[in-house]
């Protein structure tokens, strides 16, 4: 009788720990992340518990295990995937735009080519009426006023992906200051996280910094249009997003690694970025557990991820993440 | 100029800038003040107590788990870090003496921890409690902020002590109480003021602490009691929700940087009191 009821309690203590859920990692799906565990609580009454720290700190903790999942803005190569035994799979897509504050100046009307806008933040394009910029944008009246820079002073997921495609439209940036999720920077002022950008954005006129969609739409930033891989103008908007967004060519044995700046395509926006989610590969059971709350934001979540500025993961993108989950025995 | 009149001068002199001084450092405290209290005022409302934590654009949301999380923390800190620093005060200076090296080390120790950066205290505990276990914890928090907690208990306790008239001590003796009641009754009673400020004193410096629990306790968007589990502090969520882009999180943020701060003044006027009250009856 005793030892009965001390399995019983056993059983149940091991069943209401399973249904605690804890991740952590970048800061830049936070929102999404916590408004799909909201529902999902109500829904199952399990708690996945995210907390923003960064890509960098979500990619240390679940290395060293102290969390159920991480979750970072930058893949990790499938070699590293292996040597820290963790699987990978998207969650979710973001964008980052060019915002700008150039009193006067309407969202959406400043063209700069994808090349100037490199020499931007490299500093060589010093003013906003320079015959580069005004060359794209004749029916413009360009202020000669100097180019305020921001951009992100800690490690950043955001940093990353901008860099990525800062480096493959210029060559000069990939050899002088590079991918990282930390930079070198040649010039510019430096804040915290997008929102740190976001007011030294708000608070210089005549600035210039790159920031997440959300952000740029929570604030009533204007963002800039931008090229295509191929040169064509494509605006920042939500479809020219999604349309980029359709041509990444994912693979599950990569554990999908992919970047997904510079997709082609005539509307594809060149700077959209997937946030990843890192799972310990010997924690099987808990690892279903984390599954079974992706495949629930998965199947209802794709409203509030739009909602918040977000690009839900096509539908085919997502039959190929259960796939994946189901080859490793997680689904 | 005579003697007399230099000394005039730089006493005024003195008398201007440190007055300055005084004022400048009391513009910045009120300000503080009054932004507090206007800020957190503006976002209080009965939802804050109420109701857990949402997503931006969620409703109703709330600090709950956070007020709670807090709560326990504190005690839990408290209930090690109090008694700990207590007993070892009095091993300082009733058993201790001045020459015991045992003491001195103690003694020297003690200050090296207190001016320990309390992250480094953080870092402490996540490799001793949370790596090894893996996962974050409301224990592994509670034994940060108790680390933190000793040293201070533990000197203020000490120089308290010392202050007690070695002749109380004799007296005791010499009517034959035995040492544990001189140190009870006599020592105790005699410091029981400064004691008790000190505790009060280490315990709003715990409360405010963000450092120390963002990689033990970590922090919950959920109601959780389970100390095993990370578990939500009201510094922890301030310091999330003021950095966030979304001002229902912003406006909650002042709310609960008020709450805390109305925390920590009722504990001392709670405290103070009591010691009042204390005194009154004796």
């Amino acid at each position: 009788m005793l030892k009965k009821t001390v399995a019983a309690l056993a059983v149940g203590v091991i069943a209401s720990s399973a249904a605690n859920i804890s991740g952590a990692g970048a800061s830049f799906p936070a929102p999404v992340y916590f408004d799909w565990a909201y529902m999902y609580q109500k829904e199952s009454g399990n708690k996945v518990n995210y907390q923003s720290i960064g890509s960098g700190g979500g990619i240390k903790q679940i290395s060293a295990r102290t969390v159920n999942f991480g979750a970072s803005d930058k893949p990790l190569k499938p070699r590293k995937l292996d040597k820290k035994r963790l699987y990978q799979f998207p969650a979710v897509i973001g964008s980052i735009v060019a915002a700008y504050n150039i009193p006067g100046i309407k969202d959406g009307a400043l063209k700069i080519e994808n090349r100037d806008l490199a020499d931007i933040f490299l500093g060589k394009i010093k003013h906003w009426d320079d015959k580069r910029i005004a060359e794209d944008n004749p029916g413009l009246k360009l202020p000669h006023k100097e180019i305020v820079v921001c951009h992100r002073a800690d490690g950043s997921g955001t940093t990353f992906n901008f860099s990525y495609f800062l480096s493959h439209i210029s060559e000069e940036w990939a050899d002088n200051v590079g991918i990282g999720k930390a930079l070198d920077w040649p010039t510019g002022l430096g804040g915290k996280g997008n929102e740190g950008v976001s007011s030294l954005i708000a608070q210089n006129p005549y600035s210039i910094g790159y920031v997440e969609y959300a952000y740029k739409k929570k604030n009533g930033f204007s963002a800039a249009v931008l090229q295509t891989k191929s040169g064509k103008w494509v605006e920042a908007t939500e479809k020219n997003f999604k349309a980029a967004a359709k041509y990444a060519k994912w693979s599950p044995k990569e554990h999908f690694y992919q970047i997904l700046a510079l997709q082609p395509g005539d509307n594809s926006y060149p700077i959209v970025a997937a946030t990843f989610i890192l799972l310990p590969r010997e924690k099987s059971e808990m690892n279903k557990e984390v599954v079974k709350f992706f495949d629930f934001a998965f199947n209802k979540g794709d409203e509030d991820a739009r909602k918040l500025g977000y690009i839900p993961l096509p539908t085919e993108t997502k039959s190929m993440i259960r796939d994946y989950w189901r080859e490793h025995g997680i689904y | 100029m005579t003697l007399q009149n230099r000394r005039i001068l730089i006493n005024k002199t003195v008398m201007v800038l440190s007055t300055a001084a005084a004022i400048g450092g009391i513009i910045f405290l009120f300000w503080i003040l009054a932004v507090l209290l206007f800020k957190g005022f503006a976002a209080l409302n009965f939802d804050i107590f109420m109701y857990d934590m949402a997503p931006p654009g969620r409703e109703p949301s709330g600090l709950r788990n956070a007020l709670v999380g807090q709560l326990m923390l504190v005690v839990g800190a408290s209930a090690i870090g109090v008694p700990a620093g207590v007993l070892a005060g009095t091993y300082l200076s009733e058993y201790g003496g001045k020459k015991s090296r045992l003491a001195r080390f103690i003694r020297d120790i003690s200050d090296i921890m207190m001016s320990t950066p309390s992250i480094v205290i953080g870092a402490f505990v996540y490799a001793v409690l949370v790596a090894p276990f893996g996962h974050f914890s409301g224990w592994a928090g509670i034994a940060a902020l108790a680390i933190m907690m000793i040293p201070i208990v533990l000197r203020t306790t000490d120089d308290m002590l010392q202050l007690v008239p070695g002749s109380l001590r004799e007296a005791a003796i010499a009517l034959g109480a035995p040492k544990y009641k001189v140190i009870i009754q006599v020592v105790y009673r005699g410091a029981k003021t400064g004691m008790l400020t000190g505790i009060l004193l280490s315990i709003a410096r715990i409360a405010g602490e963000t450092a120390p629990l963002l990689f033990t306790s970590f922090s919950n968007n959920f109601y959780s009691t389970d100390l095993n589990q990370p578990i939500a502090s009201l510094t922890v969520t301030m310091y999330n929700y003021a950095t966030s882009p979304y001002e229902e999180w912003i406006d909650q943020g002042w709310a609960a940087a008020l709450i805390l701060a109305l925390f920590v003044l009722g504990a001392n006027i709670i405290g103070r009191i009591i010691i009042r009250k204390r005194e009154g009856e004796h």
